[in-house]
């Protein structure tokens, strides 16, 4: 049984990386034009929207197989308050930040209308330093991210998000 | 490209990202070199206690003491083995010493 969430957690966490680059990267396409050859904005407004339903479920079964399993010994407050835990503080607290701030932007992003747009907008630009403490985390306390192709599917990943997040911010979105 | 045709590509995106993940997850279930090692050996230590109580503890083969060596395998190490001396095992012999008398 351990085995098997163990491997849960570990299969669901790089898919659930992998989910979260493409949600990540059709959110940066609205603001830039990197994927304007592939669709309009609409579309691809609709993706990032739908992209929720992709990750989420990855992500809580990797935290819930992850909770389970004896072995990984995580308690409810590990879930919510970071640097908790008897080993790999940092590795596994990077990893609540990042599930706390990935909570609060999805809550937030549901509440939008009833939100201030500024407020919701700094809000959910903070899905870059989720993402970042989301690398970080499996970067740390990956148990396959020292696997060649792991390490290169999720470097090269991680790499195209910060490049186009550059562009992003230094040059907003370029001309059509 | 509309907005199915991304939707659908990101799905297949994904499953291809967990079909993958499953496959090299359960080809490399163990590697020793991973960053993080929960501390098994406290948890069994703790486990093997008895609880303080009235009632005797039951007096049965002591467990050995778990040492995680790496996920899903212990070795026990309540005694230590026996140690092998690596010393040169050659010995002389009675017999005369041979003589090269090949000549080239």
């Amino acid at each position: 049984m351990d085995l098997i969430t163990w491997e849960i957690g570990r299969i669901t966490g790089l898919a659930s990386y992998a989910a979260l680059c493409i949600s990540i990267v059709s959110g940066l396409a609205l603001r830039t034009s990197v994927l304007d050859f592939l669709a309009k904005n609409r579309a691809l407004r609709a993706l990032h929207d739908w992209t929720l339903w992709l990750w989420i479920p990855l992500g809580v079964a990797h935290v819930g197989a992850l909770f389970i399993d004896q072995t990984a010994r995580l308690e409810l407050i590990d879930l919510v308050v970071p640097f908790q835990t008897d080993y790999g503080q940092v590795a596994i607290g990077l990893g609540t930040i990042s599930l706390d701030l990935f909570v609060i932007i999805v809550v937030t992003s549901w509440l939008r209308r009833r939100m201030n747009n500024t407020l919701w907008t700094w809000i959910h630009r903070t899905s870059y330093i989720a993402f970042l403490a989301l690398f970080l985390h499996a970067y740390l306390g990956g148990t396959d991210f020292d696997s060649p192709i792991v390490s290169a599917i999720s470097w090269s990943a991680a790499a195209g998000l910060g490049l186009f997040a550059v562009s992003r911010i230094f040059f907003g979105r370029l001309a059509e | 490209m509309p907005a199915w045709g991304l939707k659908l590509g990101a799905a297949v995106a994904t499953l291809l990202a967990l079909a993958g993940s499953t496959d090299y997850v359960t080809h490399h279930l163990k590697n020793a070199a991973a960053p993080l090692h929960p501390p098994v050996e406290d948890a069994v230590a703790v486990e093997a206690t008895p609880a303080p109580s009235g009632a005797p503890a039951p007096s049965g083969t002591p467990l050995p003491q778990l040492v995680p060596t790496r996920r899903g395998q212990t070795r026990p190490s309540s005694s230590p083995g026996p140690l092998i001396t690596l010393q040169p095992g050659v010995r002389a012999t009675a017999l005369p010493q041979v003589t090269l008398t090949h000549v080239s």
